[in-house]
Formats: C-alpha cells, sequence, structure tokens
C-alpha cells in the first residue's frame, strides 16, 4: 500500500504541519501543559464546603460537630459562622455559605437530653452531587460527635458492609480524572487537524492541482489522514509520561494493548474528521462542524457524566463515540490490568468506527471536481 | 507542427444545475501547435480545460486527449496533460525543491529520471535561487515559472495553461513566451488561455468563447480578415476629445465600428459610400491612417460587442 | 483616536452579509446550541442509578436473599447473581459490573448469634462516577439491611432534616442547564470570530480593510456586533428551551442576567478576534480557540468540577477566566435568584474581563496595522 505517491503525501503533510513552530507548540507543547494543568484541578470529590452551624455558648454538642466538620477538611468556616442571630437561609442565599446546621429551640444540646432532637440541615442544592455528599459526611460527623461527646457506646450495626475500592484504594482523584483528560486530549489535535487538512487545500486552490495528476482516491485519502495518524500518536508517550511520572498513575496492563489501543483510537477519530471534512467547504465550516461532533463525545464519553444514568435511548449514542471506548480501554489497561477479551472487544468496535467513516469517505470523495 | 490531431471536443456541454457554462463547443488542436483560448471572464474558459486535463467529466460531448478519453477512466487523460490552473498552484509555505518533490511523487516519477529533468527544467527557465527557497518569497513571474517546471515534470504531450501570465510583469510575460515557444518547438502542444492580445497573436490558432459558445476559431490572420472585412482605420486626435464627443462617434453612420485603442482610435468604414462623404470632415478633428485590424478589435467585435 | 460609529456600522453591516450568505454558520449557530441543551437536559442525570452488580451469595439462606433483595428493590442497582466470589471479581475487572457483593458462606447464622456479619462490596475505583454515589447507598443500605433483616433498631438519637435550598428534589438539570448555557455561548462567540479575521488575511481581504481609514476598535466592533446579536438570538433560543422544555426556574431578574449575557458575549468574541488577528491562519486560530476558549470555560470554569474542590491556586487562577464568573451569575439568577447588588463581584469581574480582552484585541490590531 504505500507507494512513491503516498510517502510524497506524508512527507508533505508533515513537513506542512511542523514547520510553523505555532502548530508545533499546539501538537506538542499544550497537550502536556492541559494534561499537567486539568489533572491537578479537577475533582470530583466533594471539599472545602463553608460551613455555617448556628450555636449558642452553651450548645457544646453543636460546637463539637461543627469543629470536628472543619477539622476532618471537608468543610470550612464560612463567614460570620457561629453568630447565632443569623438567618440561616439568608446565609446560604446570600452566597457565604454552602451549608448551615440549624439546632432547635435552645440548642441541640439540651433537645438530645430530652430525646428526640432535630437538627435541620441547609444544603445549597444547586450542585446535586455535592449537596447529597454534604448530608452524607454531616450524617457520618454527627455520629462520630455524639459518640465521642455522649460517650454512647457505638452501636455496631448487625450487618456491616467491608467497601473496598479496588485499583484505587486510596481514592487518588488523579487515577480517576487523568485517563478521562488523555482521552480529551488525544482527540483535540487529530480531528481538527484532519478535517481541516483536505478542506484547506480546496480553500486554497491547491486541490485542484491535486486531481490534475492520476492518483487514486486512497493516494489522496490516506496521504491526507496517515500523516494525522502519525502525529496523533506521538501525543501517547507524552501524555503517559505525564501520567505516571507526575500523576503516578500505575501502568498495571501491557504497554503493547496500550500502544494498539491508541492506535485504534486515533486512526477512529481522524477517520472521522476526514468524514466531517468531505461535507465542508471552507475551514470555519469544518471547525464548527469538528467541535459539534467532539462537544458531545466528550460529553458521552464517560469522562464527565456517567454513562449508565443515561437513558437507554441515549447510550447507544455512547456506543459510537471513540471517546467512550477509548476511556473503557485507558482504565481497563491502567487501571485495571488489562482484561483481554474487554479490551480487544472496544478496539473492535474503534476499528469497525473507522472503517465505516473511512468508507464512507471514500463515497464522498470524489477526484474530480463537479 | 504536424497534422495529427491531438485534442479533439465535440459538442460539448458542461452544466452546473441551471447553468450552462459550455454549450456544444467543438473543436481541434494539432500536434506541436499554440492553441489559444480567449474569452470574457466566465465565458466558459476554465471550464473547457478543465475537462479537456480529465479533472471535470463533460456532462454531454466527448473529447478525445492524446489518444484517451473519460471512457478510460479520467486518470488515463491525467497522465498525459500538463496543467497550470488559475488558482495558485504551488503551496506557499513550502519551498521550491519540496514543491518539485511532491509533483514528482504524484506523477509517481522514478528518482533518477526526476533528479535530471528537474534540473533542466529549472535550466531551462534560468531559476536563479536555491531549491531551498520559499515559494511565497518569490517573483509572480518566477512562481509562474516554476508552476510550468511542475506541470512538465513528467514529460506530457499535451501542456493546458490557464492564464499563466495573469499578474506578471511585460517583460516576465515575454519571458514566459519564449519558454512556451521552445516548448512547442519540441514537439509539445500548448493549449493556453489569455487575455493579453500581443500573447494571442503568437498563438497558431486562437478560439473565442462567449457565453459558453464557440463564436470564431482560427488563425490571427484569418480571425482578422473575417472580422473586418472592410478596411480598418486608425483615428488619432488631434486635439482632447471629450467622452461626449466620442459617444457621438460611435453611434455615427459612417461607422461600424468606432473603439478607443489607447489614445487613438480604430474604426472600419460601414460602406464606401458614407466614408467618402463623411472623411473630409472627420479630417479636420483626427490625423487618419488605414491600418490592419488588431486582435483587440477583434475581441471587441467578436465577444465583448453587443449583438 | 477617533471612534466613529458610522465606520463601525459599515463593517458590522458588510459582516452581517457574510453571515447572512453563509447558511452554514447561520444553521449551526443557532442549530448547535438547541441541540446541546436538548442533548444536555435528556442525558445527563447525576443520581447514580442502574449500577450492576454482580453478586455471590455463598450463604443460600433466607438472611442472604433478603439482602440482595435489599439491593436490587433499592432502585439503584441491576442486579446479576449466583457467581463465586472470584468471578465476581473478573465481572468487575472486565466492565461487565460496576460493584460486587460478596456475601459469606455464615452470614446467616451470624446474624442470629448477634455476631456482627460483613459482607464485603468490591467497588469499580476504575470509574470515579460510581464510587461516590455507590459508597452512600451502601451506607443507607446497611442502615435498612439491618433494620429489615436482623430487625435491629437502628435509629439514631436525633433526626437530621435537611432542606435542600433551591434545588430540593436535586434534580440534575436544574444544575446543569444554567452551566450549558454558558459554556455554549463561550464556545459559540470565540469560535464565530476567531476565524473570521484569520480568513480574511488568507484570502486577502483585510489588507484591503486595513487601507481605509477605519479604526482598530471600529473593526472589532463592527465585527463583533453581528454576532453578538446571533449569540443573543442563541441564548433566547435555549432559555426557552430550558425554561418550557426543562422546566428549569428563573428566579432572578431577567435583566440582570441578560446584561451578563451580553457583556460575557462581548468578552469571548473580542477574545476570539485577538485569536484571529494574532494568528492570521485559520488552522492554527482555531486550535488556540480550543486551548484558550473552549477547555477552560468547560473544565475550569465550575462547570462540573468544583472549583472548590481545585487546589488552592486555581481559586485565583480561575478569577481570570470569565467562564467562572458568568457561571456564577448564570446559576444564581436561575436558582438563588440573587439581585444585581449581590453579584457585584462577578459582575465586576466580568466587565474589567471585557474591557481587558477588548482593549487587547485593539491593541494587536493597531499594532498589526503598523
Amino acid at each position: 500500500m504505500m507507494n512513491r505517491t503516498l510517502v510524497g503525501f506524508i512527507k508533505k503533510e508533515l513537513i506542512q504541519a511542523l514547520r510553523d513552530p505555532r502548530m508545533k507548540f499546539i501538537i506538542f507543547m499544550a497537550p502536556i501543559v492541559e494534561m499537567t494543568v486539568f489533572g491537578i484541578a479537577i475533582s470530583n470529590e466533594v471539599k472545602n464546603i463553608r460551613l455555617a452551624a448556628l450555636f449558642t455558648a452553651n450548645d457544646f454538642v453543636l460546637r463539637d460537630v461543627y469543629e470536628r466538620a472543619i477539622d476532618g477538611g471537608w468543610f470550612i468556616p464560612a463567614r460570620a459562622a457561629g453568630e447565632t442571630t443569623q438567618d440561616p437561609f439568608e446565609l446560604v442565599r446570600s452566597g457565604d455559605a454552602d451549608a448551615v446546621l440549624v439546632p432547635p429551640e435552645g440548642g441541640f444540646t439540651r433537645a438530645l437530653g430530652r430525646g428526640g432532637a432535630q437538627l435541620q440541615l441547609l444544603v445549597d442544592a444547586t450542585n446535586v452531587t455535592q449537596a447529597q455528599s454534604v448530608e452524607s459526611y454531616m450524617k457520618a460527623i454527627i455520629a462520630d460527635t455524639l459518640q465521642a461527646d455522649l460517650g454512647a457506646s457505638p452501636r455496631p450495626p448487625p450487618i456491616e458492609f467491608d467497601v473496598r475500592v479496588l485499583f484505587n484504594p486510596s481514592l487518588d482523584t488523579a487515577i480517576f480524572m487523568v485517563p478521562g483528560v488523555m482521552t480529551m486530549l488525544m482527540v483535540l489535535t487529530t480531528l481538527i487537524l484532519a478535517n481541516i487538512g483536505i478542506v484547506r487545500e480546496k480553500e486554497m486552490g491547491t486541490f485542484e492541482m491535486l486531481i490534475s495528476a492520476p492518483i487514486s482516491k486512497s493516494e489522496v485519502i490516506f496521504g491526507k489522514t496517515l500523516p494525522y495518524v502519525l502525529i496523533g500518536m506521538t501525543n501517547l508517550p507524552l501524555l503517559l509520561a505525564i501520567a505516571m511520572l507526575v500523576f503516578h498513575v500505575p501502568l498495571r496492563g501491557s504497554l503493547i494493548a496500550l500502544v494498539a489501543a491508541t492506535l485504534a483510537f486515533v486512526c477512529t477519530t481522524v477517520a472521522m474528521g476526514t468524514l466531517i471534512s468531505t461535507f465542508c467547504q471552507n475551514q470555519q465550516q469544518a471547525s464548527m462542524a469538528s467541535f459539534l461532533f467532539m462537544f458531545p463525545a466528550i460529553m458521552f464519553s464517560g469522562l464527565i457524566f456517567p454513562i449508565e444514568n443515561m437513558p437507554v435511548s441515549v447510550q447507544w449514542l455512547a456506543f459510537i463515540d471513540p471517546l467512550a471506548h477509548y476511556l473503557s480501554l485507558l482504565r481497563n489497561i491502567m487501571l485495571r490490568g488489562g482484561d483481554l477479551r474487554t479490551s480487544a472487544w472496544h478496539i473492535c468496535v474503534l476499528f469497525i468506527l473507522a472503517a465505516a467513516s473511512a468508507a464512507a469517505s471514500f463515497r464522498r470523495f470524489r477526484t474530480t471536481l463537479s | 507542427m504536424t497534422d495529427e490531431t491531438v485534442v479533439e471536443a465535440r459538442e460539448l456541454v458542461v452544466r452546473y444545475g441551471d447553468f450552462t457554462a459550455v454549450n456544444k463547443v467543438s473543436f481541434s488542436v494539432r500536434r506541436g501547435e499554440i492553441f489559444g483560448f480567449l474569452g470574457a471572464n466566465g465565458a466558459g474558459k476554465t471550464t473547457t480545460i478543465r475537462v479537456l486535463c480529465g479533472v471535470l467529466p463533460p456532462t454531454e460531448g466527448w473529447v478525445r486527449v492524446a489518444g484517451t478519453g473519460y471512457e478510460d477512466g479520467e486518470n488515463a487523460i491525467k497522465a498525459k496533460v500538463g496543467y497550470m490552473s488559475q488558482k495558485f498552484t504551488l503551496y506557499n509555505d513550502l519551498t521550491v525543491g519540496e514543491n518539485l518533490d511532491f509533483t514528482a511523487s504524484l506523477r509517481k516519477l522514478d528518482p533518477g529520471y526526476y533528479a535530471k529533468r528537474r534540473q533542466e527544467l529549472l535550466d531551462i527557465i534560468s531559476f536563479g535561487k536555491g531549491l531551498d527557497a520559499f515559494v511565497q518569497d518569490l517573483s509572480g513571474g518566477t512562481k509562474q515559472q516554476v508552476s510550468l517546471a511542475a506541470a512538465m515534470l513528467h514529460d506530457p504531450e499535451i501542456v493546458f495553461l490557464d492564464e499563466p501570465t495573469a499578474g506578471v510583469t511585460p517583460a516576465g510575460r515575454v519571458r514566459f513566451w519564449k519558454l512556451i515557444h521552445r516548448v512547442a518547438e519540441s514537439g509539445k502542444t500548448v493549449f493556453v488561455t489569455t487575455h493579453y492580445m500581443d500573447e494571442a497573436e503568437q498563438c497558431g490558432r486562437i478560439a473565442l468563447m462567449r457565453e459558453g459558445r464557440l463564436v470564431a476559431m482560427d488563425s490571427p490572420a484569418g480571425l482578422k480578415a473575417s472580422a473586418f472585412p472592410e478596411q480598418v482605420f486608425e483615428f488619432e486626435p488631434l486635439q482632447e476629445l471629450s467622452f461626449s464627443r466620442m459617444g457621438e462617434f460611435q453611434n455615427h453612420e459612417a461607422f461600424s465600428f468606432f473603439e478607443p485603442y489607447g489614445h487613438r482610435f480604430h474604426a472600419a468604414a460601414a460602406n464606401p459610400e458614407a466614408w467618402r462623404r463623411w472623411k473630409p470632415e472627420l479630417e479636420k478633428t483626427f490625423c487618419i491612417r488605414p491600418i490592419a485590424p488588431s486582435l483587440e478589435d477583434v475581441f471587441i467585435r467578436m465577444v465583448e460587442d453587443r449583438p | 483616536m477617533t471612534f466613529a460609529w458610522p465606520r463601525a456600522a459599515a463593517v458590522a453591516r458588510k459582516e452581517w452579509f457574510h453571515i447572512r450568505r453563509d447558511p452554514f454558520t447561520m444553521t449551526l449557530a443557532l442549530v448547535m446550541p438547541l441541540v446541546m441543551v436538548v442533548i444536555y437536559g435528556v442525558a445527563i442525570d447525576f443520581n447514580v442509578k442502574n449500577v450492576r452488580l454482580s453478586v455471590s451469595d455463598s450463604d443460600q439462606t433466607q438472611a442472604s436473599r433478603r439482602l440482595i433483595d435489599t439491593f436490587s428493590s433499592s432502585g439503584y442497582f441491576r442486579v446479576r447473581r449466583d457467581f463465586s466470589p472470584n468471578q465476581t471479581v473478573e465481572d468487575v475487572v472486565a466492565e461487565r459490573a460496576r460493584a460486587a457483593l460478596i456475601i459469606p458462606p455464615q452470614f446467616e447464622k451470624d446474624i442470629w448469634s448477634g455476631r456482627t456479619t460483613r459482607a464485603q462490596i468490591l467497588l469499580d475505583g476504575a470509574d470515579n462516577s460510581t464510587v461516590v454515589p455507590v459508597s452512600q447507598y451502601v451506607g443507607a443500605i446497611q442502615t435498612l439491611a439491618s433494620e429489615r433483616i436482623a430487625g435491629a433498631d437502628m435509629t439514631p438519637p436525633y433526626d437530621l432534616r435537611t432542606r435542600f435550598l433551591f434545588n430540593p428534589e436535586l434534580n440534575s438539570r436544574w444544575f446543569i442547564i444554567p452551566g450549558v448555557i454558558v459554556v455554549i455561548m463561550a464556545i459559540l462567540s470565540i469560535f464565530l470570530t476567531s476565524m473570521t479575521v484569520a480568513r480574511e488575511w488568507e484570502n486577502g481581504s483585510m489588507e484591503l480593510l486595513l487601507s481605509t481609514p477605519v479604526e482598530p476598535l471600529e473593526i472589532i466592533v463592527g465585527k463583533a456586533a453581528p454576532y453578538a446579536f446571533l449569540g443573543a438570538l442563541a441564548v433566547v433560543f435555549v432559555y426557552i428551551i430550558a425554561r418550557a422544555a426543562f422546566g428549569v426556574p428563573f428566579r432572578g431578574h431577567i435583566w440582570v442576567f441578560g446584561l451578563g449575557c451580553l457583556i460575557f458575549l462581548l468578552t469571548y468574541l473580542a477574545q476570539g478576534l485577538f485569536i484571529s488577528i494574532a494568528t492570521k491562519q485559520q488552522t492554527l486560530a482555531m486550535q488556540f480557540s480550543m486551548l484558550t476558549g473552549m477547555m477552560p470555560s468547560v473544565i475550569l470554569s465550575g462547570f462540573v468540577f468544583p472549583i472548590a474542590s481545585m487546589p488552592k491556586f486555581f481559586w485565583y487562577f480561575t478569577m481570570l477566566l470569565p467562564a467562572r464568573w458568568f457561571m456564577i451569575i448564570s446559576r444564581h439568577c436561575f436558582l438563588e435568584g440573587s439581585s444585581f447588588f449581590e453579584l457585584s463581584v462577578p459582575f465586576a469581574a466580568l466587565s474589567l474581563s471585557c474591557l481587558g480582552m477588548t482593549a487587547l484585541a485593539a491593541r494587536r490590531f493597531k499594532r498589526t496595522l503598523e
């Protein structure tokens, strides 16, 4: 398949793509920077919740709850915390606090003594998962405080669950997030470049020159796509190095499997980018179209939102989303150790998606004008 | 120039939706000819060339280029021709060497042959800069010459040049046409479109296109003779002539043709009778002398005049 | 520097003609936001359910079966049962399940003999979206199971009443959609403008514009205006869908939201123009828009990943992002019903970045002219 024309094409594309230092920055440096920044920044973990508790001087249980919460590390003091005269609702509404503990009349401690104490927790529920986590944390903190303060021996539940988190027992945020970030960054460059590639030739006028030579459709299409597969693959060692060295994400499976998975993924994104480009007449359309594809692709990849929660009718969209498969592959190979059958399944789907996109591109592409 | 026909078009029609760009055009070109294609913008010249290069299959009609046609597959045609399109054909962000390398790979040229041929062509165009000169840094004329070299890299029998000297300096154009002559003399056929009449004069035969149709085809001399059976004169105004007065003369019964030519006018007499009557009067305003018609005159009368 | 409105208006008019004659861009600009809102609204749900639970029951007694029942009737889990403990682990490794329940052989016996019975729960730590919610469910089920199966009285000595403010039903859409509006607008506006100037540079028509006595600021305002109009139109559509189709409440003042939209739009439009003029090349402009526009506004703005969860450095770094501030404004206008005064800090920050970006773009234009 590799012939003179293809080799010449790849050379030309690579020269063009890599000649501009700004382009080199985008292709190589930017992913590194983004990977580092996002890997450090993003997390689903709920913490730094601004807590206020309206305890009076002698409500020592509530005060202990508050202090235990702050010490625990998930909560931080809200402004104007501890002043009982505040309207708790206003505290949350004005944005001074994310959560407020409101004791019953006379204080929580006294109510406990009389039995049937009611404690109100106001939570800003704008962020749904955060609100639920806050309630959850609070219950645990109150239970612990009661045990400590009232000396009540804890009633061990007759049925207890021993919860173990496999593959990431320390609940390291980076291990959760880094594969997702890697997926997202691998797609950015390849999809856009592949898309703009052919369309750019059309816009510049060199396309006419190209097709005036007796070359076949496959020579043009592969000539335009293989260089970007190459460029895309070079991102892997860069991102992998950062994942492993900076974020200490393990590679428990085989490197070969990872490379194969990445190859399948890059081929798919480049093929899809090429298909999109056959619908576009100029670069602006091409970039908007790529974006229109990429945004839902990221959303359905499972990086940010859990796929299983989506309505079944929508889940099939995740099935044809190459990012979803690659993210699964990364998690599978790096974190779970690389179950062969699962990896093979995902890689096969990727190749089928790539082949389908390529075939469709072939059908739409013409080596003549019209 | 032999008698062998290397390019033939018969009843060529090209339609884009409702718009007919080329409307039943037929012609043939002989080996070794320099064949010129003239016409207003949008007349269908570029479309016709594209069909002949294998790049645009016609809606109706057929073409025969160097013994092949679309029925043999467009690549059969593409292999035999060299094409320099109107839009720019080289990559600005690559060097001359890289551009030629790429063209060579598109044409699947043998490396040894390519090296020799490249040097040959660069010598022919007297390329002064190095192979690592960026195309965007070259002058317009040099760019066009390098484009021609690229189009000829695979030694095609026929070369199609679509307005190759657009935007080139007068000296550059002279140099370029010297090249074209050299190419034709070596046995190749050159098919060229141009807006410059001095270039058209150098063609063996010219075809005139107007709104998708071929309105005339002949040697320059033949065209002039058939376009102007009557005598043509050059009128040089003895004083400044205002535009309004010019309009007067254009509608004058003495003339069947009156057009500015630089600061002079070319005119053809409507009939000998009217001419004799008006001549003395006109001699007061103009210095009149008979000339042979120029291709400009032919062009204006045949292509741009309202019918 | 003189600023003439007629000249700016002329630039705007010409830009508007371009837009009108490019139906692709127009449709994309209006359809894309709608599509995104609908996708988000329908697909995104943070409330984890349908978690595939692989069960190994080594006890096979009434108690163990009731335990499994508690899980499956909770509505959160989809139970797959009757495997050996090893098989359940394999299930998780092979992505067939996200969690495993391993019931030991002495389960029922231990309950009746008063000992604390332990069942093991394994969670897939490679996929972060399920770990936290599932551990929360597990806690609730532990209490439920202890009560129902072992007949224990698990009522705590206090009653925690949680009031979820602003989003009492924990509707994920109410959280996501105000955020989606921000993200859509950021991306749309930066894309619309980032390529326009670059394209004009590439095809030479920019030089024509620069040869006229038009001032840089006039070019910016003139070019931004039609896209601001398009963007505003998109916002209106999205707002209508958010309110009518998804029932997201709007408790604030519409003019406050509108003002925020406007300033925000202008900021990103200016940023797009800046990128356009700095890169002068469509391919690069596109890539830089992704890098500085899309990625930060999706990842770092607080859209999904809370800023409070980020390392302290990012609390300050993200203050540079206009998207972060408008995210606050948007969410508060929809859910909290904040007044303009309460949102003065975000508005001030937003206006500052708008002015800053416009000035930057104007200066860059000026430098290019000279």
